[in-house]
């Protein structure tokens, strides 16, 4: 996988992304507050590329995947597809262009219906987008299944009969099902015993070849991201604190989160292992309801300075296409 | 699924028969005498003959037999007379009421009708405008209409029927003189002016019943629909672009469906078993009223009897529940 | 109305009756329908199958006796052509045989004739063996029965009978039709439900519909003896629910024409009356809440001897203990409470008819604490620490029992307060009735056995006859284990001087000799403290204020002259 290979057409932009939820209690149900699970968040997709979003658990990484495919109503921002911004599309207006960007879910039992056979679940959205016969249809289906390398035999089974790898198999039939572009993996290997992790990134890949698609891989495995993304980008409380070409990213982190979070990658080998110098982080994150008053890391950042404390750092591009929002590089 | 069914079919046999003995000895065990509510200036004696008339002179375990024998063969036997015209059961001895010395069996099929038509109209309106109301709550949760059908579910479980009956009588009979308190079981509709009438007897306690019963299931749909609207696969369904409407009614609720329609099931027994307190309170005697004032004369064949087909019906509907289960959820198999 | 125009109501109720008389003048069944309300709803409409009020007082709708009560308790003929008596012949001297003449021309339901085998039927019906019957009672001591001719019917007894109106009289044993029944005697008596439900009568209606529990409808009886009546062409009668919504349905709603014995708080009654559209009708018989005083010990450590003669009770056996819980009593207060209008002050356990009611022990009506406190002083049982009397280490520490019901429980409440105020103390226990009154001799919890030191219940008598009331207290009368804890003399009391009274009076024919008899009876019990009376309790009904013709009785069925009842216009 080589850069050159990636057009340079950008077909995702995604500026500003706000999603907070909002927090009611009392007798009344009054909104008392918010959950700001993506907080402001800027980056663009190439076509052809695949976008690594890492990050802790409930840093919003996933909230951010489902609101760049407006699966929420989303509180601020804009998100553009293909050209076509999306950010305040009403949800109806929205089905018809759901056909170009879809999303491969992280727990693949939960994410099928149990009541529908496979062949229901791959089929239901060509009745909806596409005028096919039935025949039309089945062929498809039975096609799709093949390229995900599910047996035909199958099609009218029900999802708990198939192990997780063959779920998650189901689920990219399913999202392939209308040609998308742009489809977002929402840690689609989290769930999978990692003998199956392997196979079904390598779909994805060979997948992304035979169709150029464009991949969001959202995941907290930053060696399954090394392996199958070309640019990564690091959330933290709501926010990208860096966003770089895999490599560089990789080699020399520059954000002190970031630099954290790799040190932290578990090193196969032994000698080496016990030579890794970690970097442990204190404390925990802060809730997304309540953010610190300036850099979201400042509580917990071993290089923490007093405008830290007071200001939100600027995304700078401290060079070429790498970016970072931090006051060390401001 | 046909021998799960047989199966289980099978097994409820000893299951029912251990149950009636349990029920006969319980009866049997229980204080209380026929005789109690016979006034006292009928001498000790007299009650001595007829408590032996009933047959309370035999042994537990003859007696115990004999009721087997007339409710799994005699009564039967008279429902095949009764369709065929045929004399199986001529001269055998029914299961005979305390009370009244009368078949048992054939003042419950007396007493069906009302029963069916009060309790199993509002079972049926209950769960059409539960259903509605629980998915509508649960879709727009918090929403005013949610907060409403909350207010609305606690006072339809909270108030008892004995009171929400009788307020409803002191309104809308005593004040406003709308509907009879009092239900008619002698009504037979045979024109508009009798339906209209069978319609007004009917529209309290079915209104009271169904507000509790509708309180209950809505809750049920409610909780349950929300369990599934949080699923992954219903965020799937819309990814993948279906209308909200096939989302709801496809996705979410088909999935929903599948406890609420067993609890469904499981409160169709109670039909059968009347609404004791409802019917007490507007006259409706059906068939608890019937298992009530049994209970209080210590009328034991029936109440051996009602409560019997109770446990029938119950380990019925509870295969049947399982049934639908398996029938609703492709994730169960039973063979 | 109160009790003194209900049982002065001779004159009254002769006058109502003319009065009435021009109103009913109209054509059978011209007066539509009239709904009536059983809260408690009847069984059957046999009589003979069931001794409880709602299937006798239904069923006396149907069938007739030869001879009824009136509301003043004087017999009435009814099917028979007067009442037979020593003076007019019809009672034999030796008082062993009574001729009955029934009216001519009388006529089932069905058009059949009525004859004096349907009345000899009865009697055999009654008495077969295996049966059950539960009226025999009525028919104890009668040996034969003939029939001389189709009017004439001869009931000859084993022994003189002073009373004799046993056998065809009151509500309790009407006469059913040979030809419905023959085939239903002894142990056949149940199976018949066919006729059981709708038996064929002579009286003002016939049965067209009869649910068990539920509702029974009739119409009139085209055979009635009146051409004129009943003015109703149907009547319902409707069961089920309560006292409270069978009292509304005929005072608030007027859906109902009457309401039968509305057991309810005297307010609850007041409120509802007030609404207009119908009036409560009272009317007394011969129930009396009292409280039984127990004679024998009820202590558990005497085993099989609990609660037998062989022990006396160690504090009651004291009369100046009886007394003072008498005196103690303040029974005004107890009826304003328990019973309003259906309740009046007694001080007698014989409180009527008035021949037989005794004026002599009419000093319990005033509550005398003080008195009492004088009383058991005087007799030695002194406070002790804990302000509780004792006297040679027993302590007045007492069990009051009685059966589950809202006004009973009242009672024990209140009369406890009174009791503490004098020194007693008091344990307080009810009983679910069905327990109670059960009679299993194998529960602990009848009142037969009677494992307390105080009782409380109410009970009353068939007709107008005390005699076999009174003999309840001889001393075999006592429950004990020989007589399988059967018996009605819950005191235990024994005293020959009273077993002689009773033994007078079962050959004492003359009226007036009988009411002193028993007058005396009642005085003995009274003042002997072993039955201490609270509340005269009356029966309250219901009628709508256009239903005419209601002359509330108890001394036989409420219905019992339903054939003169008219719609008012």
């Amino acid at each position: 996988m080589l850069d050159d290979t990636k057009s340079n057409k950008v077909l995702v932009e995604v500026k500003d992304l706000k999603m907070h939820f909002p927090i009611h209690a009392g007798i009344f149900k009054k909104r008392v507050g918010e959950v700001k699970a993506v907080d402001g968040i800027s980056f663009d997709i190439y076509e052809g590329e695949t976008l690594g979003l890492v990050g802790e658990s409930g840093c919003g990484k996933s909230t951010a995947g489902r609101a760049i495919l407006r699966l929420y109503d989303i509180t601020e921002g804009s998100v553009k597809i293909d050209g076509v911004e999306i950010g305040d599309t009403p949800q109806p207006n929205l089905r018809k262009m759901r056909p170009t960007m879809q999303m491969v879910f992280q727990d693949p039992q939960a994410s099928l219906n149990p009541r529908m056979s496979v062949a229901a679940i791959i089929g239901e959205p060509l009745n909806e987008h596409s005028d096919m016969s039935k025949a039309e249809k089945r062929e498809k289906v039975l096609s799709l299944m093949d390229q995900v390398g599910l047996n035909r035999d199958f099609a009218n089974r029900y999802p708990h009969e198939f192990s997780g790898g063959q779920r998650q198999r189901i689920g990219i039939a399913r999202a392939l099902a209308l040609n998308p572009k742009f489809i977002v993996c929402d840690e689609p290997i989290a769930a999978l015993d990692v003998s199956i992790q392997a196979q079904v990134v390598n779909l994805l890949e060979d997948l992304q070849e035979e169709f150029g698609l464009t991949y969001l891989f959202i995941s907290h495995d930053l060696s399954m991201v090394r392996h199958i993304a070309d640019r990564v980008a690091v959330m933290y409380l709501g926010r990208v604190v860096e966003l770089a070409s895999r490599e560089t990213l990789f080699s020399d982190p520059k954000h002190p989160y970031t630099q954290a979070l790799l040190s932290a990658v578990p090193e196969p080998d032994p000698w080496l292992e016990e030579k890794v110098d970690r970097i442990l982080l204190e404390g925990d994150v802060p809730s997304p309801s309540n953010p610190p008053k300036g850099c979201n890391f400042c509580t917990r950042c071993p290089q923490v300075m007093e405008i830290c404390k007071t200001e939100e750092p600027p995304t700078v591009e401290i060079a070429p296409g790498h970016i970072a929002a931090c006051h060390l590089y401001s | 699924m046909l021998h799960y069914t047989i199966r289980r079919l099978l097994i409820s046999i000893p299951t029912l028969l251990f149950i009636s003995l349990v029920i006969f000895l319980l009866l049997d065990l229980a204080p209380g005498d026929p005789m109690a509510s016979i006034p006292l200036t009928v001498p000790p004696e007299v009650k001595e003959k007829m408590r032996e008339a009933l047959g309370l002179g035999e042994p537990v375990h003859i007696r115990f037999l004999n009721w087997m024998y007339q409710f799994f063969v005699v009564e039967p036997q008279v429902l095949i007379d009764h369709i065929f015209g045929t004399g199986f059961a001529e001269g055998k001895q029914r299961i005979i009421s305390f009370q009244s010395r009368s078949p048992v069996m054939a003042v419950v099929a007396e007493r069906m009708p009302q029963t069916l038509w009060v309790v199993g109209l509002s079972y049926i309106f209950a769960t059409l405008i539960a259903v509605p109301i629980g998915i509508v709550s649960a879709y727009r949760q918090y929403s005013w209409f949610d907060q409403l059908g909350t207010f609305i579910s606690m006072i339809g479980f909270s108030i008892p029927t004995f009171f929400s009956g009788v307020l409803l009588i002191v309104v809308f009979s005593v004040i406003l003189g709308w509907f009879p308190s009092i239900y008619d079981t002698t009504l037979e509709v045979t024109d508009w002016s009798s339906f209209l009438q069978q319609v007004k007897q009917m529209a309290m306690p079915v209104f009271v019943l169904t507000l509790y019963n509708a309180a209950q299931v809505s809750r049920f749909m409610r909780a349950s629909m929300l369990d599934n609207l949080n699923q992954d696969y219903v965020r799937t369904a819309r990814a993948k672009g279906m209308s909200e409407r096939v989302v709801v009614l496809m996705h979410v609720l088909r999935n929903s469906m599948i406890p609420v329609v067993t609890v469904i099931a499981l409160g169709v027994p109670n039909i059968f078993g009347g609404a004791i307190i409802t019917e007490q309170v507007f006259q409706v005697n059906g068939l608890g009223q019937m298992l009530i004032t049994a209970i209080y004369a210590s009328d034991a064949p029936m109440v051996q009897t009602l409560t019997f087909i109770f446990a029938v019906l119950i380990v019925l509907f509870n295969l049947i529940a399982d049934i639908l289960y398996g029938i609703l959820d492709p994730r169960i198999r039973y063979d | 109305m109160n009790i003194k125009t209900a049982l002065k109501g001779t004159v009254w109720g002769a006058v109502a009756g003319l009065a009435l008389a021009p109103a009913a003048f109209a054509e059978r069944g011209a007066d539509g329908h009239v709904n009536i309300i059983y809260w408690q709803a009847p069984s059957t409409m046999n009589p003979y199958l069931s001794g409880g009020t709602k299937e006798l007082e239904v069923g006396s709708l149907v069938l007739e006796p030869l001879a009824r009560y009136d509301e003043t308790g004087a017999m009435v003929p009814f099917l028979a052509e007067s009442v037979p008596t020593v003076e007019n012949g019809g009672v034999s001297a030796d008082l062993t045989t009574v001729t009955w003449k029934l009216k001519e021309g009388l006529k089932w339901s069905d058009g059949s004739d009525l004859t004096s085998e349907d009345v000899k039927f009865t009697w055999e019906y009654c008495t077969s063996e295996g049966g059950g019957c539960a009226q025999s009672e009525k028919y104890n001591d009668v040996v034969s029965v003939e029939t001389p001719d189709d009017l004439t019917v001869i009931v000859t007894f084993g022994v003189p009978k002073p009373f004799p109106y046993g056998p065809f009289v009151g509500a309790q044993a009407p006469i059913i039709q040979k030809a419905q029944f023959a085939n239903c005697t002894g142990e056949a008596m149940a199976s018949c439900t066919e006729q059981n439900f709708a038996p064929i009568g002579t009286g003002p209606f016939v049965v067209d519909e009869f649910k068990t529990n539920d509702v029974v409808s009739m119409s009139a009886n085209p055979n009635y003896r009146d051409p004129m009546k009943p003015a109703f062409a149907t009547a319902t009668v409707k069961g089920g629910g309560d006292a409270a919504a069978a009292g509304r349905s005929v005072l608030e709603t007027g859906e109902f024409d009457y309401a039968w014995n509305l057991q309810l708080a005297p307010d609850v009654l007041a409120d509802m009356e007030a609404k207009g559209k119908g009036h409560l009708e009272v009317s007394f018989g011969t129930l009396v809440e009292r409280i039984m005083v127990n004679f024998t010990d009820p202590n558990p450590a005497l085993g099989d001897e609990r609660a037998t003669a062989a022990h006396p009770h160690p504090f009651l056996s004291d009369i100046n203990v009886r007394k003072a819980l008498s005196m103690a009593i303040d029974r005004e207060l107890l009826v304003e409470i328990g019973y309003g209008a259906a309740g009046t002050v007694t001080c007698n356990v014989l409180p009527a008819p008035a021949i037989y009611a005794s004026t002599a022990n009419d000093g319990c009506m005033t509550q005398d604490i003080e008195g009492a406190k004088a009383l058991l002083d005087e007799a030695g049982w002194v406070p002790g620490a804990d302000g509780i009397r004792e006297k040679d280490g027993v302590k007045l520490s007492l069990l009051y029992q009685t059966s589950t019901n809202a006004v009973r429980q009242d009672f024990q409440a209140i009369i406890k307060q009174w009791w503490n105020e004098i020194g007693v103390e008091v344990e307080l226990r009810n009983i679910d009735s069905s327990v109670f009154f059960g009679g299993d001799a194998g529960s602990p919890d009848t009142f037969q056995k009677f494992y307390a030191d105080l009782e409380m219940y109410a009970n009353n008598f068939d007709g107008t006859d005390p005699e076999a009331y009174m003999a309840n207290w001889e001393c075999k009368q006592a429950p004990r284990p020989e007589t399988q804890w059967q018996g009605n003399n819950m005191p235990r009391y024994c005293s020959e001087e009273y077993d002689a009274l009773v033994a007078e009076m079962a050959k004492t024919g003359e009226l007036n000799k009988r009411a002193e008899l028993a007058k005396a009876m009642n005085d003995m019990l009274m003042q002997d403290y072993a039955i201490i009376p609270l509340v005269y309790r009356g029966r309250v009904s219901a009628a709508s204020n256009t239903l005419g013709g209601v002359v509330m009785n108890s001394w036989d069925s409420e219905l019992w002259n339903a054939a003169d009842w008219y719609r008012e216009k």
